[in-house]
């Protein structure tokens, strides 16, 4: 068993909670410096408690726990303020950055940076901010501190040229149509073959997604690299969201 | 546990189906149940087959019944014009209590929860589009919970009610009456605070 410690003022945000026994809960919190944390809220579902309505997602917290298992006893929370509730489509948009969270990452697997992407990506939501390119900026953040290795301004060709034209091979990066013996041919290059301009890409990599082509073009790639490293799990929070637009 | 009776491990693990109860406290359950409460147990076991012979949902407002239509629906004196949507028969009680609504119900039985997998189709979210559509609801009353799933639920019913042409309002949310703020908590203050009114 790992060494029992107390860990205080952690910042952190609650990804999801779930009943546990009568009156409590097991909150799945991300932590800037522990990172996933599977934490028990003891009496978190008892009418008075202070923590009921604390403990909710997309609210900066502040929390302090300890013991040395896989799950945790949660001490402390606190709200750290200065946020407004997500509502409507930045709601939806939450649920799936959080389901993101508890699939791809690990327990106890820190990852500041992604803490802090995290956090970005939430208050864009909070702000209204283009929804399509807070979840781009934050999927291509989640993707690169995972190690996943996204290659997007060089291939194994070498440097991406912005007129260049290639296709993104899952694991291997960006290949050169022409470097294929490929060509460009709209139509000739399935949807599966992830086609993209070498603007595109060099977008992706500078963060700029202002390009109607680049959003088009990123979300086909990233939505394809996520279900590759989701590994066949279905996200539940984007089948909700499709059957919400079929009604 | 092996080494129990089969139809005693049945009840233990038939008991574990209530939410909180893990296999010690079922098992709890079932020895207080056989041992110490035998006229209970017969009595819980009469009432739970009836109650599932005999409870159906409302066709109107979903609640459980046991008619078609339950009596508030078809009460005469009720406003047909207004639509109050819960999550819960719980969450109805209370808007009952207030003596300050006369109109009608909609008892979801849940909320969206995306992340836990209930979408549209596990809360039959079309029954209560065709209830809200029948003609004489003219105002729907959005009164689910201010959790993050209860915002996502009303956000979701504003929008496809308000395409149906139907007002949609949602319950307003801020200090308690009798609250001061020195003794309120920060997140009411703050959200109380986005959405103030003017005077
Ligand atoms: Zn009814």
């Amino acid at each position: 068993m790992a060494l029992k410690q107390r860990i205080e003022q952690q910042p952190a945000w609650v990804l999801h909670t779930l009943p546990w026994r009568e009156t409590s809960l097991i909150v799945e919190v991300f932590s800037l410096e522990h990172g996933r944390a599977a934490l028990a809220a003891k009496g978190a579902r008892r009418p008075m408690s202070a923590l009921r309505g604390v403990l909710m997602a997309f609210q900066p917290l502040l929390m302090d726990w300890s013991g040395g298992g896989e799950v945790k006893t949660l001490i402390r929370a606190e709200w750290r303020g200065g946020q407004p509730l997500l509502t409507g489509r930045a709601l939806m948009c939450g649920y799936y950055l959080n389901e993101l969270m508890l699939r791809l990452t690990a327990r106890e697997d820190p990852h500041p940076q992604l803490f802090a992407a995290y956090e970005a990506a939430v208050s864009a939501l909070a702000r209204n901010e283009h929804f399509e390119l807070v979840l781009r900026r934050f999927e291509v953040a989640l993707l690169h501190e995972l190690g996943y290795g996204l290659a997007l301004d060089a291939g194994e060709d070498g440097a991406v040229r912005p007129d260049g034209r290639y296709r993104y091979i899952i694991e291997r990066g960006p290949v050169a149509m022409d470097a294929d013996g490929l060509e460009w041919v709209d139509g000739a290059c399935g949807e599966d073959d992830l086609p993209l301009s070498g603007q595109t890409l060099l977008d992706m990599a500078a963060d700029d997604f202002s390009r109607a082509e680049t959003q088009i073009q990123s979300k086909r790639l990233l939505r394809a690299l996520i279900n590759h490293y989701l590994g066949g799990q279905v996200l539940q929070s984007r089948r909700v969201l499709k059957e919400l637009q079929e009604l | 546990m092996s080494a129990s009776p089969s139809s005693l491990d049945e009840l233990i693990d038939a008991l574990r189906c209530l939410p909180g109860v893990g296999p010690k406290s079922a098992q709890r359950m079932a020895y207080h149940l056989l041992q110490r409460d035998q006229r209970g147990a017969a009595r819980l076991a009469r009432a739970m087959s009836s109650a599932l012979e005999v409870l159906r949902h409302c066709e109107r407002c979903n609640t459980f019944t046991e008619d078609t239509v339950c009596q508030r629906c078809a009460n005469p004196r009720r406003d047909p014009s207004q639509l109050c949507v819960v999550e819960m028969p719980a969450d109805l009680a209370m808007i009952e209590q207030t003596q300050s609504y006369n109109g009608l119900y909609y008892v979801l039985m849940g909320r969206l929860s995306p992340l836990d997998g209930v979408g549209p189709r596990e809360l039959k979210l079309d029954k209560l589009l065709a209830r809200a559509g029948d003609g004489s609801v003219r105002e729907v009353i959005l009164a689910t919970n201010f959790t993050n799933e209860g915002e996502a639920t009303a956000h979701t019913l504003a929008s496809l009610l308000g395409a149906r042409g139907l007002t949609v309002s949602r319950l307003s949310r801020g200090v308690p009456v009798g609250g001061e703020l020195e003794h309120t908590d920060i997140g009411t203050i703050a959200q109380a605070l986005v959405e103030r009114r003017s005077v």
